[in-house]
C-alpha cells in the first residue's frame, strides 16, 4: 500500500476547488468551470486510482487516520472496503458527469457551483468515513446545501393548482421549488436527528470512549439497545433513502432540483441512506438488524410496487423518475433486508447501478426539458426524429430500470430476487419482480411518449442533439451502465469480499436465534 | 494596597477603560461640540473597544486562585472563563456599536459608551462574586446602565415600549430576587456562598422557607436571562432597542446570569441540587419549546433573534442543571459559540435594517446585493441552528451527548427535533437572502461594523473547525469550580 493519502485527495478535492471558486471573479464562467470539472476529474481518477489498487483479498484499505478530539474518541479516520469503493467509484462517475451536464448553466453559476461541490465532499466523506462522528459530520454537509441548490436553481413549475385544498396549497406554496427545498430539508434533518440519537447511544453503550466504527463492531452492544437503536437509524437513513412512508420528500425534491442536483441526489444522495441502513445499522448492530429484518422487508416491498405504481400514474417526466427511484431504492432496501450474500451484493450493485441509470436518466430529462421547456409527456411525441442520440441514451436508461439483461441494472435485481428467493421470505422476490414488471410498463410507455408517433409538435422548434460538453455525461453513464452490465465482476468481487466481512456476525446472529 | 487586589484584575482594568472613555469624553467633547457629527467623539466607541480587547489579551498574565475582600470576590478558573466571555462580548458590542452611534444619537457617543462599560463593570463583577451582597450589587450595576441604553431610541413608540418593558421586570425581577435571597440569609445565617455550602453538607436543614428563597431566587435570575415563563421582555426590548446594543444585550447579560446562577446554586445550594434541578429542567424545557414555536412565524428578525434566544437559553439552562463537570464546562463552551454567533447575527442585522426597516422582506436579495454579507449572515444563522463545522454545532451536540450521559434521552430527542424545527425559521431568512429578491445596491457597512462581524465570523468558524482547546479549557474551568 503506498503512503500517499489517496483518500483525502478524492474528498477534499472538491472542497478546495470551492474554496477557489470563491476567489474567482463571478462574471468568469471558463474559469468556474475549468476549476469545477479538474477538481472532479481529480477525484474521478483518485477513486479510480483506489479502485484499481484495491487488493480483492478484502478489508479496510488506503486508512489515513488523523485524531481529531482525543479525549471524546473522534478521530478523522478514512479507509474504504469492498462497499466504499463501488460506491466511491459510482460518485466520482456521476458528479464528474453531472459537472458537464450543467455546462449551460447561466445563473449565479459560481454559486452553484461551489455549493455543489461542497455536497460533493460531504458525499465521498460518508463513503469513507470509519468514525461515526465524522461520518455524521460528512453526511450533514452532503444534506444541507440541498436547500440553497433546489430553492435558488430549481424549476419554479406548479402543481396543485386544482381541487379542494388549492388555497391550502398556494399557501404553503406546494409544488413550487421553495417548499420542495424546505421539505426535504426538514424531513432529511429530521431524520439525522434520529440518527444522530442511535449513534450516541450505541457509542454509550459501548462506553463512551470511541466513535470509531470497529470498535463499535466489536463491543458486543446491549440487546436492548440494538432494539431500538436499528429502528431510529433504520427511519433516520432511510428517510433519505427514500423509505416509504417517509420517501414524500423525494419525488417533490427531484421534480424540483436543477439537473445536477438531480443527478447527484437521486444517484448518489439517496445512496448514503441505503448505504447508512447497511453499514452502521446492519453491520453495526446484528441483533437490531435480524429482529427487524421482517419489516424493513416488508415496507421494501410496499416501496418497490407503490413507487413503481406512482410512477405508471405521473405525466411529469421528472416525476416519473423520482418515482422510479424510490421503487428502485425499495429494491435496495429489498436487498439488504433478505440478510443474505446474495441480496446484499445486489443491494450494493443495485445502489451502483441505479445511481449511474438515475444519473444518465436525469441528465437526459435536463436535456429534453431545456430544448422543450416542457416535461408534461402528454404534449410530446416524435421526438426521435430531432433528437435521435437522447432516445438512443433514454431507451438504454430505461431498460437497464425495467432490468434487461446486458444492463447492469439486470445484475442487481436478479441478485436481489435470488437472495430473497433464498432468504427467510420467499414471497418478497414475487412481490419484486412484480415491480420489475410495472416499471416495465411505465418506461416502455414514457419512451413511446416521448420518442415515437407522430410529431414532433410544431410548437417544439428547438430540439436538438446534445453539443459539445453534454456528450461527456451521457457517453460515460451509459458506457458505464453497458461495461458492468456485461462485466459486473469488476466491482461486484470486491463487493462480495466486503459482504462476507459485513455479514458474518449478522447471520451468527440469526442463527443464535433460530436455534436458541 | 489591599491585600490580593491583582483578583479585581479585570473589573479594575474595565472600570480604567470606562474612566478613560469618560475622560475622553470630556475632552474631545469641548473641543468639538460643534461638529458633534463629525468631530473627534467619533474616537470614543473605539478607545472603548480597543481598551477592552486589550483587557481580553491582558487576561492570560493574570495569575489565577486570588481572593480579596475575605473571600468575597475571587478568581478562580471559572471567573476568568467567564470574564473572558464577557470582555469579548464587550468589545465586540462596542465595536459593533460605533458606526450605530455615530449616526443614530450623533453627541452622544461618551454617555452609550460608558454606559456599556459600567454594566460590563457589573458583568465582571458578578462572574467572580461568591457572597449575596456583593452578588446583588453587582446584579444592580449591571442592570441598570441598561435600561438607559434600552431607551436610547426614545422617539420611536417600539423604543419606549422595548425600555419600559425591560426596565419593570428588571426592577420587580431584582425584587423578587432580592427578597429571596434575604430568606436565603435568614436560613443559613449567612451571606458567603462557601459557608453556606459548608453549612448544607453538614445538614443544616432549610425545610420550606429555603425552598421558598430558592424559588423567589430562581425566578428573578430567570427574568434576567430571559428564560420562559420570565420572558416576556425580551422579544419587545429586542425590537426596540438599538440594534449594536441588543447584540450586546442578548449575550452580556446573558452569560453574567449564568455566572451567577453557577455561584448561587452550584457553589452555594450544590448539596440541595435535588431540590432546585428539577424546577431549572421545568424552565429549560418550556424555553426551548416556547422559543423554537414562537420563532416560527416571526417576519420580524430581531423578534425572530430573540425568540430563538430564548430557546438558546432553555438549551444553556439544560446545561446548567446537568450540574456536572461535563455539564457545566458545555455551558460556558456553549456561551463561548454563542457571543460571536448572536452577536454576528445582529450585527448583520444591523447593516440590513439601518433605515429601520427589520422585517424580512428587507433582507430579500441580500446575497445579490452583498455576497459577502449574505455569506456570512448564512454561516451565523447555521452556527444558530447547530449546523457541522460552525461553533453552534459543537455546542449543541456536546450538550445533547453530555445530557443523554445523563440519562435524558427524551429530553435530547426533544432538543433535536425542537432544532429541526429552528432550522425552519433560520432558512426562512437564507431564503429571503438568497432565493427571493432581485439584486441591488449593497448596504454601506463601515469598518469598524465590518471588523466587528469579520471577528464573529473568525470566532465562530475557529470554534466550529478546532473546537477542542475550548472545550478542554471550558471543561476545566468547570472542573476547578466543582472540585474546589
Amino acid at each position: 500500500m503506498s503512503a500517499f493519502p489517496w483518500l483525502s485527495l478524492v474528498v477534499f478535492a472538491p472542497l478546495v476547488a470551492a474554496l477557489v471558486l470563491l476567489f474567482v471573479p463571478a462574471g468568469s464562467r471558463s474559469t468556474t468551470r475549468v476549476v469545477a470539472i479538474a477538481s472532479t476529474l481529480v477525484s474521478l481518477l483518485g477513486s479510480l486510482r483506489v479502485a484499481l489498487g484495491f487488493d480483492p483479498a478484502g478489508g479496510v484499505q488506503f486508512r489515513e487516520r488523523y485524531p481529531l478530539i482525543e479525549s471524546l474518541g473522534i478521530a478523522l479516520d478514512l479507509g474504504v472496503d469492498g462497499w466504499g469503493v463501488s460506491l466511491l467509484l459510482l460518485t466520482s462517475i456521476i458528479i464528474f458527469a453531472g459537472a458537464f451536464a450543467t455546462w449551460t448553466l447561466q445563473e449565479r453559476d459560481k454559486e452553484f457551483y461551489i455549493l455543489l461541490l461542497a455536497l460533493v465532499c460531504g458525499v465521498f466523506g460518508v463513503f469513507v468515513s470509519l468514525d461515526l462522528f465524522v461520518f455524521f459530520l460528512f453526511y450533514e454537509i452532503a444534506v444541507l446545501p440541498m436547500y440553497l441548490l433546489i430553492g435558488i436553481w430549481g424549476s419554479t413549475k406548479k402543481v396543485a393548482e386544482a381541487g379542494p385544498f388549492r388555497f391550502l396549497f398556494r399557501l404553503l406554496d406546494v409544488g413550487g421549488k421553495e417548499y420542495a427545498a424546505m421539505k426535504l430539508t426538514l424531513m432529511l434533518l429530521l431524520g439525522s436527528a434520529f440518527i444522530l440519537l442511535g449513534i450516541l447511544g450505541m457509542v454509550d453503550a459501548a462506553g463512551g470512549g470511541s466513535f470509531s466504527m470497529e470498535a463499535l463492531a466489536s463491543a458486543d452492544l446491549p440487546r436492548g439497545l440494538q432494539l431500538w437503536a436499528f429502528p431510529a437509524l433504520w427511519l433516520g437513513f432511510g428517510t433519505l433513502a427514500g423509505v416509504f412512508p417517509f420517501h414524500t420528500w423525494s419525488p417533490d425534491g427531484h421534480a424540483s432540483a436543477p439537473t445536477a442536483v438531480s443527478m447527484l441526489h437521486a444517484g448518489v444522495l439517496m445512496k448514503l441512506g441505503a448505504f447508512g441502513v447497511m453499514r452502521v445499522g446492519m453491520v453495526l448492530l446484528p441483533e437490531g438488524a435480524a429482529a427487524w429484518a421482517g419489516v424493513v422487508g416488508v415496507v421494501a416491498v410496499v416501496n418497490v410496487v407503490y413507487g413503481a405504481l406512482s410512477a405508471m400514474r405521473q405525466s411529469d417526466l421528472k416525476y416519473i423518475i423520482a418515482y422510479s427511484s424510490v421503487s428502485h431504492m425499495g429494491v435496495v432496501m429489498l436487498g439488504a433486508a433478505t440478510l443474505t450474500v446474495d441480496g446484499w451484493n445486489g443491494a450494493v450493485f443495485q445502489m451502483f447501478a441505479h445511481g449511474l441509470m438515475t444519473g444518465l436518466f436525469f441528465a437526459l430529462v435536463g436535456l429534453v426539458y431545456e430544448r422543450a421547456h416542457d416535461r408534461e409527456i402528454g404534449n410530446m411525441g416524435g421526438f426521435a426524429k430531432a433528437m435521435p442520440a437522447v432516445a438512443v441514451f433514454f431507451t438504454i436508461a430505461g431498460l437497464s430500470s425495467l432490468g434487461m439483461p446486458g444492463l447492469a441494472g439486470f445484475v442487481a435485481e436478479l441478485l436481489v430476487f435470488l437472495g430473497a428467493w433464498g432468504g427467510p421470505m420467499p414471497w418478497w422476490a414475487l412481490a419484486g419482480i412484480l415491480g420489475a414488471w410495472i416499471t416495465a410498463v411505465y418506461v416502455l410507455r414514457a419512451v413511446r411518449a416521448i420518442f415515437w408517433g407522430q410529431g414532433p409538435p410544431e410548437r417544439y422548434t428547438h430540439l436538438h442533439d446534445p453539443r459539445g460538453p453534454e456528450w461527456v455525461a451521457l457517453v460515460v453513464l451509459a458506457g458505464c451502465l453497458i461495461l458492468f452490465g456485461v462485466a459486473p465482476r469488476l466491482i461486484l468481487d470486491d463487493i462480495d469480499v466486503a459482504t462476507g466481512e459485513h455479514l458474518a456476525p449478522v447471520t451468527a446472529v440469526a442463527a443464535e436465534q433460530v436455534t436458541p | 494596597m489591599i491585600p490580593g487586589i491583582e483578583a479585581l484584575a479585570v473589573p479594575l482594568l474595565v472600570l480604567a477603560v470606562a474612566l478613560a472613555v469618560l475622560v475622553a469624553d470630556l475632552v474631545v467633547g469641548e473641543a468639538g461640540e460643534a461638529e458633534a457629527e463629525h468631530g473627534p467623539r467619533r474616537g470614543v466607541g473605539a478607545l472603548a473597544a480597543v481598551g477592552l480587547l486589550g483587557a481580553l489579551v491582558a487576561t492570560w498574565w493574570l495569575p489565577v486562585g486570588g481572593e480579596v475582600l475575605g473571600g468575597a470576590f475571587v478568581l478562580d478558573p471559572f471567573a476568568l472563563y467567564m470574564q473572558r466571555i464577557m470582555l469579548l462580548a464587550g468589545a465586540l458590542g462596542c465595536l459593533g456599536s460605533i458606526d450605530h452611534v455615530d449616526r443614530a444619537f450623533p453627541g452622544r457617543q461618551g454617555e452609550y459608551f460608558l454606559l456599556l462599560l459600567s454594566s460590563l463593570l457589573g458583568m465582571t463583577v458578578l462572574a467572580g462574586a461568591r457572597e449575596l451582597v456583593l452578588l446583588v450589587v453587582a446584579f444592580e450595576l449591571m442592570g441598570i446602565p441598561l435600561y438607559a441604553l434600552a431607551a436610547l431610541q426614545k422617539r420611536q413608540d417600539a423604543g419606549v415600549e422595548g425600555a419600559l418593558k425591560l426596565y419593570l421586570t428588571g426592577a420587580a425581577s431584582s425584587v423578587v430576587m432580592l427578597y429571596g435571597l434575604s430568606f436565603l440569609y435568614g436560613v443559613t445565617g449567612t451571606t458567603s456562598l462557601p459557608e453556606i455550602a459548608r453549612g448544607l453538607a453538614q445538614g443544616v436543614d432549610g425545610g420550606p422557607l429555603l425552598a421558598l428563597g430558592l424559588l423567589l431566587t430562581l425566578a428573578g435570575m430567570g427574568f434576567k436571562v430571559g428564560a420562559v415563563p420570565f420572558h416576556m421582555w425580551v422579544p419587545d426590548t429586542y425590537q426596540g432597542a438599538p440594534t449594536p446594543f441588543v447584540a450586546f444585550l442578548s449575550v452580556g447579560p446573558k452569560a453574567a446570569g449564568f455566572a451567577a446562577m453557577v455561584r448561587l446554586f452550584v457553589e452555594g445550594f450544590g448539596p440541595l441540587r435535588d431540590l432546585w434541578w428539577p424546577l431549572i429542567l421545568v424552565l429549560s424545557v418550556a424555553s426551548m419549546v416556547l422559543g423554537s414555536l414562537m420563532a416560527i412565524g416571526q417576519d420580524h428578525v430581531k423578534r425572530l433573534l430573540a425568540w430563538s434566544g430564548i430557546s438558546h437559553i432553555g438549551l444553556l439552562l439544560l446545561a446548567f442543571g446537568l450540574a456536572s463537570d461535563q455539564g457545566l464546562g458545555l455551558l460556558l463552551f456553549y456561551l463561548a459559540a454563542y457571543v460571536p454567533t448572536n452577536m454576528g447575527a445582529f450585527f448583520v442585522a444591523q447593516v440590513v435594517g439601518r433605515d429601520g426597516d427589520d422585517t424580512l422582506p428587507a433582507w430579500q436579495g441580500l446575497a445579490r446585493r452583498s455576497p459577502a454579507l449574505g455569506g456570512v449572515m448564512l454561516v451565523f444563522l447555521l452556527s444558530l441552528g447547530g449546523i457541522p463545522f460552525a461553533a453552534g454545532f459543537w455546542a449543541k451536540v456536546l450538550l445533547f451527548w453530555a445530557a443523554w450521559q445523563a440519562g435524558m434521552g427524551a429530553i435530547v430527542l426533544l432538543g433535536a427535533s425542537l432544532a429541526v424545527l429552528a432550522l425552519f425559521f433560520y432558512l426562512r431568512v437564507a431564503r429571503a437572502m438568497f432565493i427571493e429578491g432581485q439584486g441591488g445596491q449593497a448596504p454601506p457597512v463601515g469598518l469598524p461594523t465590518a471588523a466587528a462581524i469579520l471577528l464573529c465570523l473568525l470566532g465562530v468558524v475557529g470554534l466550529g473547525v478546532w473546537p477542542r482547546p475550548f472545550v478542554d479549557a471550558a471543561i476545566a474551568a468547570a472542573g476547578a469550580l466543582l472540585g474546589g
